[in-house]
């Protein structure tokens, strides 16, 4: 393997939010569990199949709710410099996002109903272009209105002399 | 948890009027996502209970578009503070906008009827152009009576008052001319894709038609004996006269007499035979540039540019700087807007396999296919194709690879990429206002990136495909500011 073309943000999001990404695997395997009781007692399937499809349903459960919640909590990263915000992330294809306070058009701070629960919310950081966008998922609503906050502010300070 | 928990104490949120519910009852503003369930709803339990049925679906309806409204409207905040405008709303889940006020590029207040009656207006804040995509609802404040929209108004372009230049009058400056289309051009024309397109179009039209028109009125052609040699060629070159004149005739209808002038800070090009267009544009806005080759244009040294440019709606075409013309002209018009960042580096030796393999995959894949369908059916000529799609591979990723580069300069950058359309954008260094950084599995298995950079104008985003991976935070470095080093090292 080459070394990597950039380096990784320094900071996690919060640590509930593998809790918040593990009830919505919950939610997405209760969902295909449905689907396939409905389809199990609807149709006369092949024994094969009938025992499959409930494997196939707990091997999707187990890695969306025991497996995914950690890896994702590990890919993401984020951090904050002096001059820009910067985010990683991806498994195995990976995506580094910076973007310079200075070009900060837009800052938003928004809370899904699940986020409430676990005191989480999303900042999601606009310039002037659709590939521009910088978007930090789950992180304690204090810390993500902090960090809304202090972008504003500073992005008002710096004066934008281009866009 | 309240709506202000991110405010600092000095400013007020806000709500709107609540005479907004009545409005939003009215249209069913918030109430229009629940159509779908109850239709569905209303489509399970059937419609046969009469007109009972009827009024009690209205009465929920109302209900539920009231509640709705209502509910809108009490968690809707609007707070237009020293620095920043912030807006809080949502029914469910939340979301709170901060827009720093020197930010605002303009503020529209319009009136719908309804809203009249009601004594109200509605406030649009255009902040962040280019990157709310339709999903994402713009920064709306609705329902303020008209003197409070005007306050608002007048605090979030406070800011820009200051800056607006002073509008140049200065007499009536000097015109000086920056492109003419030579009328020779238009033999480029049947090259161009999009040229050919026109006479195919009309072509497509007239068959359409002749097949409308009653059977008397068609003229009688008999039924040609297309096996007769001479008769298949004499149809051939008369549709490839046909195509060369169509597309010669669109291109002068659109490009007529096409001249580019500066005028002061303003660019202005007038073109067209039929309709006369006329198209300005600040040159204080132009971000950068691209001049386009087709394939067909490639052969003959022709190419297109357009300038790249910020808060321009339908840019493609109003931006243009030579619609068409030869390779050299182009540059020289990019070039007085644009510095040249000097020649083109080209990508690591990874890149070309990588576009080798992409480019010959799709025929290798049809080819194994062959294979198996050889040995079990004697189907032979599957192989075939496979393996000419394979040999066409070969050239199509060489000319993909020989596309690629990019460069820096001083004060502006270059990247470049593509075949069947190769387009070079020229960017200055202040165009960028992020940068993206993307290493697939496979890239970083063959130590390559794409770095993108986000630019405000254009496309949005103009991407360097498979650069070394440790020449991509240099070359972001070297094609914005030093800002970009907090790619490699803490900032």
């Amino acid at each position: 393997m080459h070394p990597d073309p950039a380096r990784t943000p320094a900071w996690s999001p919060a640590r509930n939010a593998i809790g918040l990404w593990a009830v919505e695997g919950v939610l997405g395997a209760l969902v295909l569990a449905a689907v396939v009781v409905g389809l199990e007692v609807m149709l006369p399937l092949p024994t094969w199949l009938a025992v499959l499809l409930p494997v196939l349903v707990l091997v999707e459960a187990v890695v969306t709710i025991g497996f995914r919640p950690r890896l994702r909590y590990r890919v993401h990263r984020w951090e904050v410099t002096a001059e820009a915000v910067f985010t990683r992330t991806g498994w195995l294809s990976r995506t580094w996002t910076l973007v310079p306070i200075s070009r900060i058009q837009t800052v938003d701070v928004t809370r899904g109903v699940v986020q409430q629960l676990f005191g989480l919310a999303s900042v999601a950081v606009l310039t002037a272009s659709s590939q521009g966008t910088v978007r930090i998922p789950h992180l304690d609503a204090d810390i993500a209105a902090r960090v809304a906050d202090d972008l504003a502010r500073r992005a008002e300070l710096v004066r934008d002399e281009a866009t | 948890m309240t709506p202000e928990w991110h405010l600092p104490p000095e400013v007020v949120a806000r709500r709107t009027s609540w005479r907004i519910v009545l409005a939003h009852t009215i249209t069913f503003r918030q109430a229009r996502q629940w159509v779908p369930a109850l239709l569905a709803f209303g489509a399970f339990r059937g419609f046969t209970d009469g007109p009972w049925a009827v009024v009690v679906i209205v009465a929920v309806v109302t209900a539920v578009s009231l509640g709705s409204a209502v509910l809108a409207w009490s968690r809707f905040r609007y707070a237009p503070g020293p620095t920043a405008v912030v807006v809080t709303r949502g029914l469910l889940s939340r979301s709170v906008r901060t827009v720093p006020l020197d930010r605002v590029r303009g503020v529209e207040v319009e009136a719908p009827p309804l809203h009249r009656l009601l004594g109200l207006v509605r406030v649009r804040i255009d902040a962040a152009a280019g990157a709310v995509q339709s999903d994402e609802e713009e920064l709306v404040v609705d329902g303020l009576p008209r003197a409070e929209a005007d306050r608002l108004r007048t605090h979030l372009l406070a800011r820009r008052g200051a800056e607006v230049p002073a509008p140049d009058s200065a007499g009536d400056p000097a015109e000086e001319e920056f492109a003419r289309f030579d009328d020779r051009w238009l033999l480029y024309a049947p090259l161009v894709g999009s040229y050919l397109a026109v006479p195919l179009a009309a072509v497509g039209a007239l068959f359409r038609l002749a097949d409308e028109l009653p059977r008397r009125w068609r003229p009688d052609l008999g039924r040609p004996d297309l096996t007769d040699t001479a008769v298949l060629a004499g149809a051939l070159g008369a549709m490839a006269v046909l195509l060369v004149v169509g597309s010669i005739v669109g291109s002068a209808l659109v490009n007529w007499r096409f001249r580019l002038v500066r005028r002061g800070g303003s660019l202005i090009a007038v073109r067209g035979l039929l309709n006369r267009r006329h198209t300005e544009l600040e040159i204080d806005r132009i971000r950068g540039g691209t001049v386009t080759e087709g394939l067909g244009m490639r052969w003959v040294r022709a190419a297109r540019a357009t300038a790249l440019v910020t808060g321009l709606g339908d840019a493609a075409r109003r931006g243009q700087l030579l619609p068409l013309g030869p390779r050299t002209e182009a540059w020289a018009v990019t070039g007085r807007l644009v510095e040249d960042p000097g020649p083109l580096r080209p990508h690591p030796p990874a890149a070309r396999r990588r576009r080798l393999v992409r480019a010959i995959l799709p025929g290798a894949v049809v080819a194994v296919a062959g294979v198996v369908l050889t040995a079990t059916l004697g189907l032979w000529w599957v192989l075939l194709v496979g393996l000419v799609l394979a040999a066409l591979g070969v050239p199509v990723g060489l000319g993909r690879y020989a596309s690629l580069g990019h460069a820096t300069g001083p004060r502006t950058f270059s990247v470049r990429s593509g075949w069947l359309v190769r387009e070079q954008a020229v960017l200055q260094r202040r165009a960028v206002v992020g940068w993206q950084v993307q290493q697939s599995f496979s890239q970083r298995r063959q130590g390559v990136a794409t770095v993108v950079a986000a630019v405000g104008a254009g496309a949005g985003g103009y991407q360097a495909l498979d650069i070394a991976a440790g020449d991509a935070v240099p070359f972001a470095v070297a094609a914005s500011g030093r800002w970009a080093e907090a790619l490699s090292g803490p900032g």
